[in-house]
């Protein structure tokens, strides 16, 4: 859907975006990761031709980015701004219209998403008259009226409670569903480990990892495994013996703990549980896997320190 | 094209909103007929009364001065001799504005003197001069011909000495039609600056609140920067076209009801003329019409509004779009919403050295540095619109498209040369602006 191949982008003789390539395929939410400042930004105004690059192409389909593909791509920046004076609907109707749609085709998608969101009533009501998460929700309408087979979304959580936190992503996992592809870019990892099919992360300019969730996790697991169980923690503690190690514990209850093990040797997952099985009982076992978060700071912060 | 008239129109609806844009399409033209009302009112005679004591010691007026007298003007004889000290500081006197003396020898001499306590104006001079040369031309017949007043006046036809220009020899140009063409450049440049200033703050308004991010992923820089330049623009023109009815249905009351057309029959009193034709002269009366106000006549007769009119409009459209450009770069290039100010004032002076051109073309119409800033676009519209008031020599109207032409011609450049302003300037946020960024930005493609 969208090939980035050696963009390279400079400020004032700073580099904004070194050499960077990534490729987004049709029908994925692609997490576009970084600390402030890494460049996502310049990135996205770069697919969004808002921005020039100095170097490099943007491709869509197979074809070389121009103004005309525009109109197929659906944008909310990171800052966001509407008219103040304008209401509701004007706003969605001049948005729209720029993005090539008709008045009649603007004001019965309009009326699709002020229902599907409950605000029927908002329609007349001025910007100014909203608060800053009911003008986000407007927003993220004027964003995906005209349908776009992309959308390219720059922290489209923030300023959101918990519940339209919800509703948004749900609103993107239904659009994957119908096949559109989606550039999500959030500082937000739990959300990106639940809805991203695959992340790159940008880190001073440079493109540092790119690939599925999934891969990347199982890339920096630490060999790590949890127990949940009911009993006692010294039998816990001498049924492992000397074959694992204990990395951490979570008291739940007098009687039920979480425990994270490592395993020492040449001993299994399967070598755990049979120790255990008898001593404790076990209500859950699993493999520790790194949290988005966890491998966000892994790469980031050592760089941070070192520059 | 069409992002461009959807970003216009949105321009438009929000400037028509605005409530400022309702209070300057009320007040702008009340205020201007206000201004020419009291030129009306002060361009004629009507306000200036004087009261003028004849000193005739030798009784040659007889008491007698015009039967018709002017309501503005009265006379009171006196027939001895006054001194000027006398009626400088006498009680008795302090009710006479002037005095004017009628010695014995005034028949011989034409000589009289006239007192005044405070100057009056040359027209209420001209009068009073008038009304004793009359009464002493009627004392003059009588002494020294056979004629009645009647006959002499009907003889004596005044050589009426009409100075005019051997290449205007229509009188077309005039000092006066010169100034009413300076004040419809002034204009220009007064909306020129109004709506020069909309155009900075709605650029940095919609940087300062990032919706630029937005419209610059559906249209590109330059297509925004001419649908905002066309939004304002034609804004510009619909408070103009408002002006223009409220002014000009203004003027038509103020013609019907407070100054009717005197060149017009049958708006004159027919029982006042018919009483007046007894005691006036066709001269007299003629000298009346003149006397009326020369700043009515221009406004109503003089002016040609249609050609005037039509050119006002292609000189703002040219000017609007040569300055709107810079009012645009500027807004787009600048870091916060006041950072743009410091470029404002360059720009602010040379509208202001442009009004100077028109007052410096209104002064000196032939002058060599006249021609030429007729024709640089940065004064042209003023300028122009004082020659076109002037008058163009026959065969040199030319010239004035030629100027149009440059104008229209520089205002794309500069368009295009603030589009690149527009393009490389409008996302960058947080800057200081300066000189280094513009040549930066400008060098950049």
């Amino acid at each position: 859907m969208l090939k980035i191949d050696n963009i390279s982008k400079s400020f004032f003789r700073k580099p904004a975006l070194e050499s960077v390539s990534l490729t987004v395929n049709k029908g994925e939410i692609f997490g576009l990761l970084g600390p402030n400042g890494a460049g996502k930004s310049t990135l996205i105004r770069v697919i969004n031709q808002i921005i020039e690059q100095d170097s490099g192409t943007v491709r869509i389909n197979g074809d070389l980015m121009t103004q005309k593909h525009l109109a197929n791509i659906g944008y909310l920046p990171e800052e966001r701004g509407l008219y103040k004076t304008m209401t509701v609907e004007s706003h969605a109707l001049f948005l729209g219209q720029l993005r090539g749609l008709s008045k009649t085709d603007v004001q019965r998608k309009l009326n699709y998403w002020l229902e599907k969101f409950q605000i029927a009533d908002w329609r007349k009501k001025r910007i100014e008259e909203l608060s800053k998460g009911m003008a986000q929700k407007v927003q993220f309408i004027c964003t995906v009226l005209h349908e776009p087979d992309l959308l390219i979304l720059d922290e489209p959580y923030s300023g959101f409670d918990p519940v339209n936190v919800e509703l948004i992503k749900q609103e993107l996992i239904e659009m994957r569903a119908k096949g559109k592809t989606i550039i999500l870019s959030t500082h937000n990892m739990k959300s990106v480990e639940e809805v991203c099919d695959r992340v790159a992360l940008i880190h001073n300019a440079k493109k540092l990892v790119e690939g599925k969730v999934a891969d990347l996790q199982e890339e920096r697991k630490s060999g790590e495994y949890a127990v949940k169980f009911r009993g006692n923690m010294i039998s816990f503690v001498n049924a492992l013996w000397t074959g694992f190690e204990i990395v951490d514990k979570e008291v739940l209850a007098d009687d039920l703990f979480i425990v994270r093990v490592k395993m020492r040797g040449e001993n299994s997952f399967d070598n755990l549980l049979n120790v255990l099985i008898g001593q404790v009982k076990i209500e859950a076992a699993w493999e520790v896997l790194p949290s988005m978060q966890d491998i966000f700071i892994d790469l980031v912060q050592p760089k941070e320190m070192a520059s | 094209m069409r992002n461009s008239w959807l970003i216009a129109m949105r321009e438009m609806k929000e400037r028509l909103g605005s409530r400022s844009f309702v209070l300057m399409s009320i007040f702008g033209p009340l205020i201007i007929l206000g201004v020419l009302y009291l030129m009306f009112i002060l361009g004629g005679n009507q306000t200036e009364k004087w009261n003028v004591l004849i000193t005739d010691p030798a009784g040659i007026m007889d008491n007698k001065i015009m039967a018709n007298q002017d309501p503005n003007v009265s006379y009171s004889f006196a027939n001895d001799y006054i001194e000027h000290s006398e009626f400088a500081d006498a009680k008795k006197y302090q009710q006479f504005d002037a005095m004017v003396e009628i010695n014995e020898k005034i028949l011989g001499n034409k000589v009289s003197h006239v007192f005044y306590r405070i100057k009056p104006s040359v027209g209420l001079q001209a009068k009073v001069q008038y009304h004793v040369e009359r009464r002493l031309e009627e004392v003059m017949i009588a002494q020294f011909t056979d004629l009645s007043v009647a006959k002499f006046r009907e003889l004596k036809q005044p050589i009426n000495f009409s100075f005019r220009n051997v290449y205007d020899p229509l009188d077309q140009s005039s000092d006066i039609r010169a100034w009413v063409g300076f004040f419809f450049g002034a204009v220009i440049l007064v909306f020129i600056a109004l709506f020069g200033m909309t155009i900075l703050r709605t650029v940095t308004r919609e940087k300062s609140n990032r919706i630029v991010e937005v419209l610059l992923a559906s249209v590109k820089p330059k297509q925004l920067l001419i649908g905002k330049l066309t939004g304002v623009g034609i804004s510009a023109f619909v408070q103009f076209l408002i002006w223009l009815i409220i002014v000009g249905a203004g003027l038509y009351i103020i013609r019907e009801n407070v100054f009717p057309d005197y060149y017009d029959a049958s708006n004159l009193n027919v029982m006042e003329l018919a009483q007046n034709a007894e005691n006036q002269t066709l001269q007299e009366q003629m000298y009346a019409s003149t006397e009326y106000n020369h700043v009515v006549d221009l406004v109503y007769e003089r002016i040609n509004f249609g050609t005037m009119l039509t050119f006002f409009v292609l000189f703002f459209i040219g000017g609007y779009l040569f300055y709107g450009s810079f009012f645009a770069a500027i807004g787009s290039t600048a870091g916060t919403e006041s950072d743009g100010q410091q470029f404002v004032l360059p720009i602010l002076m040379v509208l202001a050295l442009s009004a100077y051109a028109g007052y410096y073309a209104v002064m000196n119409p032939e002058a060599t540095i006249s021609t030429v800033l007729h024709y640089v676009p940065f004064t042209a519209p003023v300028v122009v619109m004082v020659k076109l008031a002037q008058g163009y020599p026959v065969g040199h109207a030319y010239e004035m498209w030629v100027s149009l032409l440059l104008l229209f011609a520089s205002a794309f450049v500069f368009i295009s040369i603030a589009g690149r302003l527009y393009k490389n300037g409008l996302l960058q946020f947080g800057h200081r602006l300066r000189l280094k960024h513009l040549i930066k930005w400008l060098k950049k493609a």
